[in-house]
């Protein structure tokens, strides 16, 4: 067990409302080796967020509640820590960085108390020391000028800076882990280059092992060294990041990077997107929760997958019924896609017909 | 620079070659700090400054007035004549003498340093207590906010004057000192519902969630994180509620439950004048302007505060 920094088995955590539980995190299991960079890639409201922040803590309860599974840090479970012991591990030993750097540095502190305060926390350094060390970090972190933008605040910042910021508190008290929510979704491209390729330089530096969520597989492809892709709730499938763009062994992940368009296609070809949205995870499926919208689905996938390595390369793990890669299983797929799309047209032109017979 | 020449030797036609500007602290132009921003916002409303002012004379005037003036003396009683008694202004006694003889001016003076005095330390106390019982309320939630709030509403359902009669009858020995904590003890439960509001919003900000990833405790989160984002709307609160205790205090000592002569203060000088109103009119005007102008320049001042803390504030 000792090769993981971090291990999460089995976890879920639901939110309790009033129709029943809204089963987020559905039996997550993946783990991170120290200094690895995982991405976990999935599309909106499939359990990314939450799994990172049940794995801090950070799920308000109620109305979140731990069903089950563990969350092992360095050895040692999580979930069964007591809070105090909880609040010395975020900050110290995990670093965490938001979506939307516009709101998440507090407004009327300067951002040398920001980055100073983890310090302070976790290092018991006095308050000179910690602002040296604040001005130090704001300059690793790329910021011109960082003796004298230490006492700006935010709001003096622009957003790309301000996600700088956070990544400097986050990683201030130098943690194994950083677990990155979505960092570049707010920001413009130029400037989700910059964070990246920053995000990226200064874990090197460190060491930090990252923990990068994210529905852009593009970051996904030049970030991260593993991909665990996740979907309503439960991780589908889960390889090495070349291996996973490569040889892709679920048809969600075939279904994602089939929809993002591609420069070497024919430009007038239709893209294919996945039909359909994410089951209501008030009621999940009993069986796969991607049968509903799946090509490939059959009898079978009335029960669940469990989530098996592929035959000779234990690193690559689906949690599917069906080989993709066999061609009958293709024109099956092909086959149902097909009468679907007509399908759906034989109803576009009924519903233009009724619409035009009043007309006349 | 080097590369810069060597683009120029390579270059045949020897055209100039303007060099890049870099970004450097010279050019990075010099950011307000945030006092000063709300400072400039405030000095932009005339109606806030010209209240300002007038409670930057009143403090003059009536903690460095009997000093400078010479009128320092308001309980003595000048009966030795009977043209001292009831004046009206003169050169001696600018704004006349009451029934028994005493300067108006100096009275006023002193009086007000009670008002003002009962005022801001009445405030102060209702503040710390209201803050204290709504951040609890409004961060923990819940069992806490249910009972915190639940006992402000008793205090609040009880008739605040009538209260104040009864407790100031029965326990206050009529010094500034007793009439302060008590207006305190029932004026803080505005405070606590606003701050409480506050908290409840503002818990819920990313930052504050971001705050409890490095691993920060509750109380620093609260206090540190929280209350400073509220700031605005209790200093804002905290200005209207001067006013409004001055109002108090005027009112508990008109009734003469409040502060005990000889003790002066502006509402036991309107109490006691009222008799007299149609002998000397002055001896009730006196008061009473002044009680409401320092009401009004507190409201004027509050309104400014509130326009200059906007916390949506986005300019440099």
């Amino acid at each position: 067990m000792g090769e993981h920094l971090l291990e999460v088995q089995d976890l879920k955590l639901y939110f309790k409302v009033k129709a029943g539980y809204v089963h987020a995190v559905n039996g997550v299991s993946f783990s991170v080796k120290p200094g690895e960079r995982v991405g976990v890639v999935g599309e909106s409201g499939c359990g990314k967020s939450v799994t990172a922040l049940s794995i801090m803590r950070l799920i308000p309860q109620p109305p979140g509640e731990y069903i089950g599974g563990s969350v092992l840090f360095e050895d040692e479970d999580l979930l069964s820590l007591p809070e105090s012991q909880m609040r010395r591990i975020r900050g110290s030993k995990i670093g965490m960085i938001f979506q939307d750097p516009m709101t998440c540095l507090n407004p009327t502190m300067t951002v040398g108390a920001q980055i100073a305060e983890g310090l302070r926390i976790h290092l018991k350094v006095s308050k000179d020391e910690a602002m040296k060390r604040a001005i130090s970090l704001l300059d690793q972190v790329g910021i011109p000028d960082a003796a004298r933008r230490i006492n700006s605040y935010p709001h003096q910042f622009s957003g790309g800076m301000r996600q700088r910021v956070m990544i400097a508190i986050a990683l201030a008290c130098n943690p194994k882990l950083l677990i990155a929510d979505e960092p570049t979704t707010a920001l413009d491209v130029t400037v989700q280059a910059q964070i990246l390729e920053l995000i990226n330089g200064v874990c090197k530096e460190f060491g930090t092992a990252v923990i990068l969520i994210t529905h852009d597989l593009g970051v996904v492809a030049g970030m991260t060294d593993r991909v665990v892709v996740m979907y309503a709730g439960k991780v589908v499938e889960t390889a090495p990041t070349d291996e996973l763009f490569a040889n892709p062994r679920h048809p969600y992940t075939l279904g994602l990077l089939d929809s993002v368009p591609r420069l070497d296609e024919q430009r007038t070809s239709m893209l294919r997107t996945i039909e359909g949205a994410p089951p209501d995870l008030v009621h999940p499926p009993a069986g796969c929760p991607f049968m509903p919208r799946c090509a490939f689905a059959r009898a079978i996938c009335r029960t669940m997958p469990s989530l098996d390595p592929l035959p000779g390369n234990s690193a690559h793990r689906k949690a599917c019924w069906v080989d993709v890669t066999d061609p009958r299983e293709q024109a099956y797929a092909e086959k149902r896609r097909r009468a679907r799309l007509e399908a759906m047209q034989a109803a576009i032109a009924l519903a233009a017909d009724e619409t035009a017979q009043p007309a006349s | 620079m080097d590369i810069s020449e060597q683009l120029n030797l390579s270059n045949t036609t020897e055209e100039e070659i303007e060099p890049f500007l870099e970004v450097t602290p010279a050019l990075v132009q010099k950011r307000r700090s945030q006092g000063r921003i709300i400072f400039d916002r405030f000095m932009r409303n005339k109606a806030a400054i010209i209240g300002a002012a007038f409670l930057v004379f009143m403090f003059l005037f009536c903690f460095l007035g009997p000093t400078v003036t010479g009128h320092n003396d308001p309980n003595a009683t000048h009966v030795t004549s009977v043209s001292d008694t009831l004046a009206g202004p003169s050169w001696k006694y600018p704004l006349g003498t009451d029934d028994v003889g005493r300067d108006t001016l100096a009275r006023a003076m002193v009086g007000g340093q009670t008002s003002l005095i009962v005022g801001l330390a009445s405030m102060l106390m209702a503040i710390i207590f209201g803050v204290g019982i709504g951040s609890f309320a409004g961060y923990y939630g819940g069992i806490v906010d249910n009972l915190l709030m639940r006992f402000t509403d008793v205090i609040l359902a009880i008739p605040f004057y009538l209260l104040l009669f009864v407790l100031s009858a029965t326990f206050t020995d009529g010094s500034p000192r007793s009439v302060i904590i008590l207006i305190a003890a029932f004026g803080w439960t505005y405070s606590a519902r606003l701050v409480r509001g506050e908290f409840l919003a503002l818990r819920e900000r990313e930052y504050v969630l971001a705050a409890r990833t490095i691993g920060a405790k509750n109380f620093s989160i609260m206090f540190r994180h929280i209350l400073p984002n509220a700031a605005g709307p209790i200093i804002v609160n905290a200005t209207l509620l001067v006013g409004a205790n001055i109002i108090t205090e005027s009112v508990l000592s008109y009734f003469g439950f409040g502060i005990q002569p000889p003790v002066a203060s502006w509402g036991s000088m309107i109490g006691v004048a009222q008799n007299l109103i149609d002998v000397d009119p002055l001896l009730v005007f006196v008061p009473g302007l002044l009680i409401f102008f320092t009401v009004l320049s507190f409201n004027l001042v509050g309104d400014g505060l509130r326009d200059a803390l906007d916390p949506y504030m986005t300019e440099r």
